[in-house]
């Protein structure tokens, strides 16, 4: 069983990954792999994430402390990255065996992060190039098609964090993160006053949508969050949130 | 020592009960530490349910659902409590309760009959002879659900009977998540003003065909309210989950009600004073 990176092409699933592993930590440490070894095999020369290979989900033995209200809790997981080729449609249907590679660490896996870009209905930082980014109705569109996949297809998951990724393009960073600051000891805010702040600030346009998805997984765990690779405090929190129901 | 289980529908509040009871928040209302009773854990599991209450409820998330690491009759945690009770001018008197918690889909199956073999063995354990009392927790009470929780308790007599329990396992019914508004008033006598108003043919099927003396009704909040004077619940639903799933609102005033009365009861017979 593991924690299952899933989202579609160029969100920058690999990158937040290997940005966890970053020695300069908060309260999430990765004792393994090593950040240096990684970097090297995932990133290229200029220091850009290469894709993903699609002929089979990437798999890899994380280890983590994460410090928690309790203590220190070390969690160990098998970290899934799966290619964003292969959530368009075209892909599974030319390729239903491999599909199936696929769907099956998802459906067991203890967690998934769903990694999802921007869009351009969000007011961006100067010098964005919105063009990048989908159309806020091709995002909720196809946020759409996520709700539909896992209520559909895994509704028996533990753990789901949504993350908005990319949040230096749309946010002012060190205002969200110290309004949404994971301390384990007083916090400014819990987790449920995290998930409602991002839910109303940046998943308007799905709240529906997400109303649904609490609706059709047994579990209750389906939590909002924005991360940033260039933001350690809003990176970690959703491995805390993890780490907070799978540490031991 | 006394082995108890716990049994009820899904999402009833069977874990977030036992991680309230293990717990203990330290407030000045807790009805536990104004009655002078300390609640210890045990073992390791207990304490990790002590971990969960501090990490995941007073963090504002709420519990996973048991069924979700539950595959086995293995994988049921056994979690082992002592609790220690100071009257005046009485001995410090000691309870060490093992306490099983079963997954909802267990109840569910009483009810429709089908027999999951995992589900039959974890029923042969929580009516072996070895056993002192059942926990049983309702939460729902729409319209309908009389029906539905008589024909549980249909199967689960019959069982009894089969394992030859009937006339000796204690059974301690009752309403859990308390806090709602519309329960909070009947908690004193839930008997009457809950089950009897909300539950009717259950509750006479039950007084039917369990001894007086082996059944109580009582009502529980693993949350409780805002104050003594602030009947408003400590709790906040999770979005989408209609009262399933909710989370804690104000952890500076957790203060759980009736959690200690059912198990004492259950494990000795005998009521006792309060509602800790």
């Amino acid at each position: 069983m593991g924690v299952v990176y899933i989202g579609d092409r160029a969100t920058g699933k690999t990158h937040l990954a290997l940005e966890l592993t970053n020695p300069r930590h908060e309260h999430v440490k990765v004792t393994s792999p090593d950040y240096d070894q990684l970097k090297l095999l995932l990133l290229d020369e200029n220091s850009m994430s290469k894709p993903t290979d699609t002929l089979k989900p990437y798999q890899r033995y994380l280890e983590m402390n994460v410090q928690l209200p309790s203590g220190n809790k070390r969690v160990e997981l098998d970290w899934i990255d799966t290619g964003g080729e292969v959530w368009r449609g075209n892909w599974q249907r030319d390729n239903s065996d491999k599909w199936k590679d696929y769907i099956e660490p998802i459906r067991q896996s203890e967690g998934i992060l769903l990694i999802l870009p921007p869009h351009r209905g969000m007011t961006f930082q100067p010098g964005v190039d919105t063009q990048e980014f989908p159309t806020e109705q091709q995002w909720c569109n196809r946020f759409e098609t996520w709700v539909t996949f896992f209520c559909d297809q895994c509704p028996q998951i533990r753990h789901l964090a949504i993350c908005l990724n990319k949040a230096d393009l749309f946010c002012d960073l060190s205002q969200e993160g110290k309004k949404l600051a994971y301390r384990p000891y007083n916090s400014p805010c819990n987790w449920q006053q995290r998930h409602e702040h991002v839910l109303k600030k940046y998943f308007r346009p799905v709240y529906s949508q997400i109303r649904r998805l609490g609706e059709g997984m047994s579990s209750p765990s389906v939590k909002c969050f924005i991360t940033s690779i260039y933001h350690r405090g809003l990176l970690e929190l959703p491995w805390i949130y993890l780490g907070s129901f799978l540490g031991k | 020592m006394s082995n108890i289980h716990i049994i009820g529908p899904q999402a009833a509040g069977k874990t977030t009960y036992l991680a309230a009871l293990a717990y203990q928040p330290e407030t000045s209302r807790s009805p536990v530490r104004q009655a002078n009773i300390k609640v210890k854990t045990l073992n390791e599991e207990t304490r990790e349910l002590v971990d969960k209450a501090e990490n995941i409820i007073v963090e504002g998330a709420s519990l996973e659902p048991t069924q979700k690491y539950v595959k086995t009759i293995d994988d049921l945690k056994v979690y082992s409590f002592l609790i220690e009770i100071k009257r005046k001018w009485q001995n410090l008197e000691r309870l060490q309760l093992t306490v099983r918690d079963y997954p909802g889909e267990v109840f569910k199956e009483l009810e429709s009959g089908s027999r999951d073999p995992i589900h039959e063995e974890f029923m042969n354990e929580c009516l072996s002879a070895d056993t002192q009392g059942c926990l049983i927790l309702l939460t729902e009470w729409e319209q309908g659900i009389d029906k539905f929780y008589k024909r549980a308790f249909r199967r689960f007599i019959a069982l009894m009977d089969e394992q030859q329990r009937l006339q000796n396992l204690r059974l301690a019914i009752a309403m859990s998540k308390c806090e709602r508004g519309e329960l909070w008033p009947g908690r004193l006598d839930p008997e009457s003003d809950l089950f009897a108003i909300h539950f009717p043919d259950t509750l006479r099927f039950l007084r039917d065909n369990i001894p007086p003396t082996n059944l109580e009704f009582y009502a529980i909040s693993a949350f409780g309210v805002l104050g003594n004077k602030d009947p408003r619940p400590n709790r906040k639903e999770e979005l989408g989950k209609k009262d399933r799933y909710s989370v804690l609102r104000d952890p500076e005033k957790w203060s759980p009600y009736c959690l200690v009365s059912p198990l004492y009861w259950l494990s000795t017979g005998k009521r006792i004073q309060g509602y800790v």
